[in-house]
C-alpha cells in the first residue's frame, strides 16, 4: 500500500514536469494526500498544468480533490494559483467544480456563517467529495482561527460558535485552550493583544548614508578638479 | 541601364534618402533591388558582413559589440529599410572555410530573420516563421551538444536579444497559426494551403520544444548553483569581509560543494553558457506567465536577486531587467502579493526614469518605443496594485502617477469596471494557450480564451475586494469607531460589515517576499482591530521628506556646473 513518494520530487524538476507521462502518479499521490492529510502544492499544481497541456486527460474529480486541499492551505493564495490554470468554462460547467468555487468564494470573502451553511446543505453531491478529504474541516477551522486572531482583540463566544460552524462549547473551550486564548467572564474571548502593535505611526523623515553617498562623491569630486 | 547606375549612385551617396525626389524612384526601385541583391552586393554591407566575420572569430569582444549594435542598425536602416539583409546563401562565398563559419551564418542568420520580423511590411511570412525556427534548432543544438563549451564570445545584449526574439517569434507563431486556422477553410486558396502546411508541420515552434530549449540551457549552464554560490560569495564580502577576498572556510558544507562542482565545470566557466542560463530564467519567467502560472514563474527565479542594483551585477542589459521586473512584479499581483508588486514596479520606474537618457541613441528607436510601452504598462499596473493595496511609495514616482494617471486612479477607486478592464487589458501581457488549436473548426473565443480565462479569475478576485476601499475610507476618519455605527453607513448588518472587516484583514496580508521566513504582514496605510465591538484604527502619518528634494536640486546644481565648465569661453 504504501509507496515511495520520494520519486515525486524529481517529476518536479526541470521538463520532466511537463512529462505527460506523470499524470497517472501524480493522481494517484493527490489521492494519498486526501487520505493522509498531507499536502504538496508544487506536485498539485504540476498535476493542473499537465491537464492545461493535454486537455483530454482532465479529470474532474482529481481537480476537485486538487481544489479542496488548496482550500485548507487558506490564507495561502493557493485556490487563486490553482484557478489561474484551470479552464474557466470548465470550472463553470462542471457542478462539482462550480460548487467548489463558490465554497471558494463565500471563504475568501469571509463570510462563514454562509460558508458552513452551504457546505452542510443537505443532497448535495460533493459532501461526498469532501467527506473524502480528510482534514478538510480542520484546516477550514485553522484558516478562520488566524484570521479573527489577526482581526480581533477579544471576540464575542457565540459569535466565534457561529462562525466556526456551531461547534458544541465543549468543542470550542479546546480549541480556545489549544490556541491559549482566555475566556473572560463577560462571555467575550480574549484573543490576542493587539494595542501594542497596532498604533498610529509616525513616520520621521530619515536621512541614510546610501541616500547622500552619491552628492558627497560628486562633491569631493569637483573639491579635486579644482 | 538606367535603373542599374541609380543604385549605384545611391550607394556612393548615403544622404540622398532626404532628398524628396529620389524617395519615390527608391520605392519604384525597391523590387529591382531585390532581384539584383543575390549577385550584386553593395561594398559598405560585404566589408561590413567581412569584418563582423572577423570580429567573431578573433575573439574582439569590443568590435563585435560595435558591429553588433551600430554597424548593423545603421547599414539595416540605409540600406535594408523595407527589404531583407542578403540571403546567408549570398554571403557564404564572402565567409572562408574556417572552423567558426558555420556558426557565424546560424547567427547571421538569426539576425536576418530578426531583422524580417521587425521591419519587413506584412510581417513575417509562414515560410520566414518555418524558416526562422529551424536556424534556432540549429543554433541551441550546435550550443548544447558540444562536448565542450564553444569557443565563443558574445556581448551580452546579443544574447539576450536572441532568447527574447526566440520566445518573441513563438509567441508571434501561435497567434499567427490561430488567426489563419481560425479563417478556416472558406479562406482563399493561398491561406487555405497554410492552414495544412501548419497541420503538417505541428512540432515546428512547438510549445514543448521551446521550453525544452530553455530548461537546457539552464541545467547545462548551471546557472541556479552560480546564481546561489554568488548570493552568498556577495553576502560574505559586504559583511564578513571587506578586503575583497571570498572567504571559503566561513561557506557552509553545502556551499562549499556547490563551489567545487563548478570549478569543474566547464560550461559554467564560459560566459556565452553562464549569460545564456541567466536569460533563459527569464524565459522561463515570461513562458510561464503566459500561460497563467504565476507559481512556475517566480518559481524560475527563486535563486535570482530581484534587488536591481544586484541584476546589475549579473547583467548590464537594460531591457532584461525591465522585462524582469515587468513580469516579477505581474505575477505578484496576480497572486496577491501586492506589497511585493509595488515595490518592483516602482523599482523599476525609479530605474527608466535614470536610465532614459542613456538609453536614447538614434540606433535604438525601436528599443526606445518599446521601453516606453513597458514604462506606461508598469505605470498602469502600479495604480492597480496600489488601488488593491494604498502604500507610502518613492515620491518622484507617485508624483509623477498622480499627474498623469490621478483620473484613471480616481475612477479605479469609484469601482469603474470598464477602466479596470482596459487597463488591465493594456498591461497584462499577451497570454497563450499552450494547446494548438483545434484544425477542424476554431471558435471565434480561441484566440482571446487565454485572456478572458486570466481576466475572469482576476475580477474574481476584485469582487471579492469590492467594499474594502469604502470601509477603508470610513476608517481613516476615526480613531475608533463602533460596529454598529459604521454598518449603518455602509448600510450593512453588523454581522456582514464583520465579515468585510475580517476580509480586509485577509486580503491585505501578504506573504514576505523572502521565502524562507513566510510570514504574513501587511503595511498598508490603515490598520485596525475590534476590541469589544469597537474598531480601533491606526492611521499612519508621514512627515514631509525634505531630503529627496535637497539632494535631487545639488545634483541638478552639480550636473550644470559639470556642463558650464564644458563650454568653451
Amino acid at each position: 500500500m504504501s509507496r515511495d513518494w520520494s520519486q515525486i520530487d524529481s517529476m518536479l524538476q526541470g521538463i520532466e514536469r511537463y512529462n505527460p507521462d506523470n499524470i497517472p502518479i501524480l493522481e494517484e499521490y493527490v489521492q494519498y494526500q486526501i487520505n493522509e492529510n498531507k499536502y504538496n502544492l508544487d506536485a498539485n499544481l504540476a498535476l493542473l498544468k499537465l491537464y492545461q497541456f493535454n486537455p483530454n486527460h482532465f479529470q474532474t474529480l482529481v481537480t476537485a480533490h486538487i481544489l479542496l486541499k488548496a482550500l485548507t492551505n487558506l490564507p495561502h493564495s493557493d485556490f487563486l494559483l490553482c484557478k489561474f490554470l484551470i479552464d474557466h468554462t470548465r470550472m463553470e460547467s462542471e457542478g462539482l467544480l462550480s460548487k467548489i468555487v463558490d465554497l471558494s468564494d463565500l471563504l475568501e470573502r469571509c463570510q462563514f456563517r454562509e460558508f458552513w451553511h452551504l457546505l452542510k446543505r443537505d443532497n448535495e453531491s460533493y459532501k461526498d467529495v469532501v467527506s473524502h478529504v480528510k482534514g478538510f474541516e480542520n484546516g477550514i477551522i485553522e484558516f478562520i482561527l488566524h484570521i479573527v486572531s489577526k482581526t480581533y482583540q477579544t471576540i464575542d463566544f457565540n459569535e466565534l460558535k457561529e462562525i466556526l460552524g456551531d461547534l458544541s462549547n465543549d468543542e470550542l473551550d479546546k480549541l480556545i485552550r489549544l490556541k491559549s486564548w482566555k475566556k473572560q467572564e463577560d462571555n467575550f474571548v480574549f484573543v490576542a493583544n493587539h494595542e501594542e502593535n497596532i498604533k498610529t505611526k509616525n513616520i520621521v523623515e530619515k536621512i541614510k548614508f546610501e541616500d547622500v553617498s552619491s552628492v558627497i562623491s560628486t562633491t569631493i569630486r569637483a573639491q579635486v578638479a579644482l | 541601364m538606367y535603373h542599374q547606375d541609380s543604385i549605384e549612385n545611391d550607394y556612393d551617396y548615403p544622404y540622398y534618402q532626404q532628398d524628396a525626389e529620389s524617395d519615390v524612384r527608391v520605392v519604384i526601385d525597391l523590387d529591382f533591388e531585390r532581384q539584383q541583391q543575390s549577385y550584386k552586393m553593395n561594398d559598405a554591407v560585404k566589408s561590413f558582413i567581412t569584418h563582423f566575420y572577423r570580429s567573431i572569430q578573433n575573439a574582439k569582444i569590443f568590435e563585435i559589440t560595435h558591429d553588433y549594435e551600430y554597424g548593423w542598425n545603421m547599414l539595416s536602416e540605409q540600406y535594408f529599410k523595407t527589404t531583407t539583409w542578403p540571403s546567408v546563401e549570398s554571403i557564404e562565398s564572402m565567409i572562408p572555410n574556417e572552423s567558426m563559419k558555420s556558426i557565424f551564418l546560424i547567427l547571421y542568420k538569426e539576425m536576418y530573420f530578426r531583422h524580417i520580423y521587425a521591419s519587413l511590411q506584412g510581417g513575417p511570412t509562414l515560410e520566414h516563421r518555418f524558416e526562422s525556427y529551424r536556424n534556432y534548432v540549429q543554433l541551441f543544438n550546435a550550443i548544447l551538444s558540444a562536448e565542450r563549451p564553444l569557443d565563443l564570445e558574445l556581448p551580452i545584449q546579443w544574447l539576450w536579444d536572441i532568447i527574447d526574439e526566440f520566445i518573441y517569434q513563438f509567441q508571434s507563431f501561435c497567434q499567427y497559426r490561430a488567426k489563419q486556422v481560425k479563417k478556416g477553410t472558406n479562406a482563399p486558396p493561398n491561406v487555405v494551403e497554410e492552414i495544412q502546411m501548419l497541420k503538417q508541420n505541428i512540432d515546428v515552434w512547438n510549445v514543448h520544444s521551446v521550453l525544452n530549449v530553455l530548461h537546457s540551457l539552464v541545467s547545462k549552464s548551471n546557472i541556479n548553483k552560480q546564481l546561489e554560490v554568488l548570493k552568498h560569495a556577495t553576502l560574505s564580502l559586504t559583511i564578513a569581509n571587506p578586503s575583497g577576498n571570498i572567504d571559503q572556510s566561513q561557506f557552509s558544507k553545502h556551499q562549499q560543494e556547490l563551489l567545487m562542482d563548478l570549478e569543474n565545470d566547464l560550461f559554467a566557466q564560459s560566459s556565452l553558457y553562464k549569460m545564456l542560463g541567466y536569460f533563459s530564467l527569464v524565459g522561463l519567467l515570461r513562458l510561464n506567465s503566459l500561460f497563467g502560472d504565476y507559481y512556475l514563474a517566480i518559481n524560475a527565479m527563486q535563486f535570482v536577486e530581484l534587488d536591481i542594483h544586484k541584476q546589475l551585477l549579473i547583467a548590464r542589459v537594460p531591457s532584461c531587467i525591465i522585462t524582469t521586473c515587468y513580469y516579477v512584479g505581474f505575477a505578484y499581483l496576480m497572486m496577491r502579493r501586492y506589497e511585493d508588486a509595488i515595490k518592483v514596479f516602482v523599482d523599476a520606474l525609479i530605474y527608466i526614469q535614470r536610465t532614459r537618457t542613456m538609453l536614447q541613441a538614434p540606433t535604438r528607436s525601436l528599443l526606445n518605443d518599446m521601453i516606453s510601452k513597458q514604462n506606461e504598462q508598469i505605470f498602469y499596473l502600479l495604480t492597480i496594485a496600489l488601488n488593491f493595496y494604498p502604500m507610502r511609495i518613492d515620491d518622484s514616482i507617485n508624483s509623477y502617477l498622480k499627474e498623469k494617471y490621478s483620473e484613471r486612479l480616481l475612477k479605479l477607486q469609484r469601482g469603474d469596471r470598464d477602466e479596470l478592464v482596459n487597463m488591465f487589458h493594456y498591461a497584462c501581457p499577451k497570454f497563450l494557450s499552450p494547446v494548438p488549436p483545434n484544425f477542424e473548426g476554431v471558435t471565434d473565443q480561441y484566440l482571446m480564451e487565454p485572456y478572458n480565462q486570466q481576466l475572469k479569475v482576476f475580477l474574481d478576485e476584485v469582487n471579492q475586494q469590492l467594499l474594502i476601499s469604502d470601509i477603508r475610507s470610513f476608517l481613516k476618519l476615526y480613531t475608533t469607531l463602533p460596529i454598529s455605527k459604521l454598518a449603518s453607513f455602509i448600510n450593512k448588518s453588523p454581522e456582514e460589515l464583520k465579515s468585510i472587516l475580517l476580509c480586509f484583514k485577509h486580503k491585505m496580508s501578504n506573504i514576505e517576499s523572502d521565502q524562507v521566513s513566510e510570514e504574513f504582514r501587511s503595511s498598508s496605510e490603515v490598520d485596525f482591530y475590534i476590541h469589544n465591538e469597537m474598531v480601533h484604527i491606526a492611521d499612519t502619518k508621514v512627515a514631509t521628506r525634505f531630503s529627496d528634494f535637497f539632494i535631487r536640486q545639488i545634483q541638478k546644481t552639480n550636473e550644470i556646473n559639470t556642463n558650464l565648465k564644458m563650454v568653451p569661453i
